[in-house]
């Protein structure tokens, strides 16, 4: 008889994963995100090179409601990776490895995206109501 | 790919209770990972009450105690009792350490859940097969590497500063806690030599002794091998030895980087 495969002990599914490993993987899916972000930005280029009837139709469904709302969390994505990725950027030079630096910078980061992207929303939304 | 599930013969079910003893009045409960394999099942969560007042203040005394007074056929490895041999290496309550130095009154909640180290293949109970770690240590070759003979009337000699360089590498024990921590070396640990063994890679690349240095970044130099590293600090996090081996690895990038600028 062939012995028995053995079993794979639990990973994922008892593993408490610290708020390092949280931004690790949301670095990676926050850049997959933005190669689709660039897609939209692609078509809203080629809308606009294409003419006005076929950049009305296409800035139709940004300034809807989703259009927004999609626009809304690519800032946010942008900016999440943007400052995560200076951490990145910090360790590839070989600084920040330390606990508690290493949290003190996922902090950082998750505060400085927040800031950035109601910033850019505040800024966006002042200056269409002005105009 | 990377696996996330648990394939159908390593999901575990639920097993046994072992009751405390009669007038024990501080039991905890110790949940335990168990698996025979003699007997066809999949491996199982049994319970046991521990009265704590009859009981060493660390989870390896529980483990002792649980295997010389619950059940005998409980298995796991322990040698030194004092952080130095790295056998009790294992998952208390979703963070690798080892069972020697982890006081049961640091462990939060009503229950310590103890399960071997993560994503390895398990021999019995607690004890996981370290056949492929041991394997992935050996291939870095980690004995100094010389060209030059050694001087014929001392040892080759080094400063304290050059020893310093690696201090930290040099106190780690091969308890795998770090590489069976990381999630990438979860999903790639056939290519991927997690970060125990690139902490260790590093200790030689750092010794001034060693005069293989470009010979050991060029084996390093791999997609797989070394820049699977994605800093996720789980090792660092999580070493019970309060070594850092991200940093290790960050230099060896740093180092291999600045060979082609």
């Amino acid at each position: 008889m062939a012995p028995r495969p053995r079993p794979l002990s639990p990973h994922l599914q008892i593993y408490r994963l610290p708020l390092t490993v949280v931004l690790s993987i949301s670095h990676r899916i926050t850049g997959a995100f933005l190669v689709l972000g660039v897609l939209l930005l692609v078509a809203l280029l080629v809308a606009a090179a294409a003419g006005p009837q076929a950049y009305a139709a296409v800035h139709g469904h940004v300034a809807a409601w989703y259009g927004q709302l999609i626009l809304f969390l690519s800032t946010f994505v942008l900016f999440f990776h943007f400052c995560n990725g200076i951490r990145h950027l910090a360790w590839d030079a070989g600084y920040g490895y330390e606990y508690p630096t290493v949290n003190l910078t996922a902090y950082v980061a998750l505060g400085a995206t927040v800031v950035l992207t109601l910033l850019v929303w505040i800024v966006a939304i002042t200056a269409w109501w002005g105009s | 790919m990377a696996q996330f599930r648990l394939p159908a013969n390593s999901v575990v079910k639920q097993g046994k209770t072992y009751a405390a003893p009669p007038g024990a009045k501080r039991s905890k409960k110790f949940v335990v990972y168990r698996y025979d394999p003699d007997s066809e099942a999949n491996p199982r969560l049994d319970t046991f009450e521990v009265d704590l007042d009859d009981c060493g203040p660390m989870v390896l005394d529980a483990l002792i105690k649980i295997k010389s007074e619950f059940d005998p056929t409980l298995a796991f490895r322990r040698s030194c009792r004092e952080a130095i041999c790295g056998s009790c290496a294992m998952n208390i309550n979703g963070g690798n350490t080892i069972a020697c130095t982890k006081k049961i009154e640091d462990t939060q909640g009503d229950a310590v859940k103890i399960y071997p180290l993560p994503h390895m293949s398990v021999i019995k109970d607690l004890v996981t097969d370290f056949t492929h770690f041991f394997a992935q240590y050996a291939s870095v070759r980690p004995w100094l590497r010389t060209q030059t003979p050694p001087p014929p009337d001392r040892e080759r000699l080094q400063s304290p500063a050059e020893r310093a360089a690696f201090d930290d590498n040099e106190r780690c024990i091969l308890c795998a806690c770090c590489s069976s921590s990381c999630p990438s070396y979860w999903w790639n640990s056939d290519r991927y030599l997690g970060p125990a063994i690139l902490l260790l890679a590093h200790r030689f690349i750092a010794d001034s002794r060693d005069e293989a240095t470009g010979e050991r970044l060029d084996e390093l130099e791999d997609p797989y091998k070394l820049y699977r590293c994605h800093t996720i600090m789980n090792c660092t996090a999580t070493c019970p030895k309060g070594i850092n081996p991200a940093k290790a690895i960050g230099k060896i990038k740093e180092l291999i980087a600045a060979r082609h600028v």
